[in-house]
């Protein structure tokens, strides 16, 4: 026969002293973990939310990221010409070649420069990206050094507020306006006239070319056609399949977190030992009435495990709940972390981002330590002569 | 008995617990202690000699903009400097790689010859690597890692240029403060890639550290409002650009360093006041016995601080042996290079205990300090 569950809940609070304290340095494990993962899905989450999925983004075969990318004009009249193709209500084809180029540009904050992702878009690119939208001033006009900006990538660049200046070596550009791209990839770049941007570069060639067939159904085949044609040397891909593989910069930061995880919360264990090793000695004479009444050894330890795994659940859903707030505090202020995109060589923007997945794993996470800590003092409980038990003070 | 040991019977009175606590300050301590070096790791690059006279002229729009390879004749005629050479980052995969973590870079042979001044040849010669159009320069640490040869072919997949290398080893170096990196022909590159005209960046030497800055100043003011102005800096300086683009992992890692902090308070102060509590009754007995609140609060620091110390010799040290004996270069392919444990980082851990230890002691002697003795005697716990 188990023990009721309310025992043990009981018990946990009339030792909240004792208690408080395990439970904090547990729910700090979990939101050390959770916090690092939740940084790790922002990047993830940033890249899987980008692109539409009736676009074909085409780069150089071999090249990693768009950036490192060169499609001749030869190539990018080929790929025009492909029979296929969507066409708007003007009835111009959806093709948009463009040029991506890194500009280094001057941290808000004054501490050093880091590089952002120019492009150089046509209207058609544009066209063809819906997530992004204009929110302030208006869009760069054709043949003009102008820029419009992420808004998230101004509140990290000194210059990047409307009316402000992007020096690019001995040429400036204005920013005239700020867009939105809804938590996509494209909210890490600054977009130019793609003409205007080969000009000011100096560049023959084009970066990527993104195109949208006419129906769905041509996507497969126009994707095998230009990988087949080996004149090209030109690899296509859904739009949405290659931002959602450009997720190695948050695999070192998922790696962290394993690994601070397993770390701390192998100082967790040692806590909750402590805790319910204590436990087990002040119920000394309780555990023996017990078993004068008739639970069974396996029902103590049972009772011991459960009362553990409630422990840490408890630090588990503090953990949850500061890294959920964390969330929220963050959005609130409009707050997002940037870092190095190793594929793209730019500044990366993303968000904190605690799904309700990753709150599983940290309840999870959060249990299995308070099992782990509370076993071998469950055992000792269980252990411990009757007699004895009842004769201790 | 005396006053010692006393207070190491007390504290061995319950040896699992004390063995728990002193676990768990360890770990802490080597985890605080292991951020720190990963803080440094990626915030301070490794110093070398020669770093305060080389200078690294990029594009000023941006590392990944080329440089027109016609500067050369203005750069060589700028009093100061000693040597010159392209220097471009070909940025290709070795083998079936996916993430090559050596890096290659075209060279001019007999220029960069004046610029590597530490490097030293170790198997085959410079001069069968400066001769031959095909042949390239492998630091020791690559050349041993893949168990090569000299004479030995290596290809690469271009991922900036595209273009494939076929390589052979005709030279092994070290002795630079990081022996992974590959120097091959930047005429090779040129041909390859159909004699584009352009470099990645210029490799500079001064004469001198004090004429480093003059020729800053010199190379960027001479190609101001052409059409490729240039970023002239030391090559620490252009080191240091490289962690300003990480962002905000500096401020990460320094708030998960706080919440480990946190942490390793928590199970310190938690520990002592079990302990405690337990024998308040004593503890009352003492007080009964003469004893001054001074005294008790100097038994219960001792012990605590006592636990903290062993806990901190523990962690602090196997972090030390752990990261100084594990080849972390291969084990994170080539992400962690040298990791190293410095004994500043190691104060930082041992005093972040120690102020634990006593910071634990703090609330059970305030208790102790305000129990009445019979309140004390009448404890049952």
């Amino acid at each position: 026969m188990a023990l009721p569950l309310k025992y043990n809940i009981r018990n946990v609070l009339v030792r909240w002293r004792t208690t408080l304290f395990t439970v904090l340095g547990i729910g700090a494990v979990v939101l050390v973990f959770l916090g690092l993962r939740a940084l790790g899905r922002g990047i993830e989450a940033t890249n899987a939310n980008t692109g539409d999925p009736r676009n074909l983004l085409v780069v150089r075969k071999g090249s990693q990221a768009e950036s490192g990318s060169l499609v001749s004009r030869d190539q990018f009249r080929t790929l025009r010409d492909l029979p296929g193709i969507a066409r708007n209500a003007a009835g111009e084809p959806l093709v948009s070649a463009e040029l991506v180029m890194i500009v280094s540009a001057p941290r808000r904050d004054g501490v050093g420069e880091a590089n952002t992702l120019l492009r150089g878009v046509t209207p058609r690119g544009m066209e063809l990206r819906s997530q992004v939208a204009l929110v302030e001033g208006r869009w760069f006009h054709a043949g003009q050094r102008e820029v419009v900006v992420s808004s998230r990538l101004a509140r990290r660049f000194a210059g990047f507020e409307v009316g402000g200046t992007i020096k690019a070596g001995p040429d400036r550009l204005t920013v005239v306006g700020h867009f939105d791209g809804q938590g996509s990839a494209f909210d890490s770049e600054a977009w130019m006239d793609a003409d205007e941007s080969r000009a000011i570069f100096d560049r023959e060639q084009y970066s990527s070319v993104l195109l949208r067939p006419a129906d769905d159904s041509l996507a497969d085949g126009l994707i095998q056609r230009i990988d087949q044609d080996k004149r090209l040397a030109l690899r296509a891909e859904r739009e949405v399949d290659y931002y959602s593989k450009q997720t190695m910069t948050a695999k070192p930061i998922n790696y962290l977190a394993g690994i601070l995880g397993t770390a701390m919360s192998v100082g967790a264990v040692f806590a909750a030992m402590n805790t319910m090793y204590a436990s087990v000695g002040a119920r000394t004479r309780e555990i023996g009435t017990l078993r004068v009444l008739g639970y069974s050894r396996r029902s103590i330890v049972l009772c011991f495990l459960i009362e553990g795994a409630l422990l840490s659940l408890l630090g588990g859903v503090l953990g949850c709940a500061i890294a959920w707030g964390l969330q929220v505090g963050l959005a609130a202020f409009n707050v997002s972390f940037g870092t190095l995109d190793f594929q793209s060589f730019a500044e990366t923007v993303f968000q904190f981002r605690v799904t309700p997945d990753l709150m599983l794993l940290g309840l999870g996470f959060s249990v299995v330590i308070g099992l782990a800590g509370s076993l071998l003092p469950a055992l000792r409980a269980a252990r411990l002569p009757v007699i004895v038990a009842l004769k201790s003070l | 008995m005396n006053l010692p040991t006393f207070i190491l019977k007390n504290a061995l009175r319950n040896r699992r617990r004390a063995l728990l606590t002193v676990l768990s300050v360890g770990i802490s301590c080597a985890l605080l202690v292991t951020l720190l070096t990963l803080q440094r790791e990626l915030t301070v690059p490794p110093e070398s000699a020669g770093a305060s006279l080389r200078i690294i002229a990029r594009n000023k729009v941006s590392l990944a903009q080329p440089l027109p390879a016609k500067q050369l004749a203005v750069i060589e005629r700028i009093p100061g400097i000693v040597a010159v050479s392209p220097f471009t980052f070909f940025g290709g995969n070795f083998r079936d790689e996916t993430v090559t973590s050596f890096a290659q870079f075209a060279v001019d042979p007999r220029r960069f010859q004046g610029l590597l001044v530490e490097a030293r040849v170790i198997e085959g010669s410079y001069e069968d690597f400066a001769k031959d159009r095909l042949a390239c320069l492998v630091g020791a640490d690559t050349f041993e890692r893949y168990g090569l040869k000299i004479g030995d072919r290596m290809k690469f997949t271009g991922t900036f240029y595209p273009v494939d290398l076929d390589l052979k080893i005709a030279a092994v170096f070290n002795g630079t403060v990081d022996d992974r990196g590959l120097f091959f022909h930047h005429k090779l590159l040129d041909e390859l890639s159909g004699d584009p005209g352009t470099v990645g960046t210029w490799y500079i030497r001064a004469a001198s550290p004090e004429v480093a800055n003059d020729v800053i100043a010199r190379v960027n003011a001479a190609f101001e409002n052409t059409a490729a102005e240039v970023r002239a800096e030391t090559e620490r300086a252009f080191q240091l650009g490289f962690v300003s683009m990480l962002g905000n992992v500096k401020m990460l890692v320094l708030l998960i360093s706080g919440a480990v902090v946190f942490t390793l308070s928590l199970v310190t102060i938690s520990t002592m006041s079990m302990a405690i509590r337990e024998r308040f009754r004593e503890l009352a007995v003492l007080k009964a016995l003469g004893f001054q609140r001074r005294e008790l609060f100097a038994f219960i620091l001792a012990e605590s601080f006592g636990l903290a110390a062993l806990g901190a010799l523990l962690g602090v040290g196997g972090a030390w042996a752990l990261w100084t004996h594990l080849d972390l270069q291969k084990l994170t392919n080539g992400f962690l290079i040298y990791f190293e444990v410095t004994p500043r980082i190691m104060a930082w851990g041992a005093a972040v205990a120690a102020i634990m230890g006593v910071v634990a002691a703090l609330p059970p002697s305030w208790q102790t300090a305000r129990m009445s003795v019979t309140e004390g005697l009448k404890t049952l716990d």
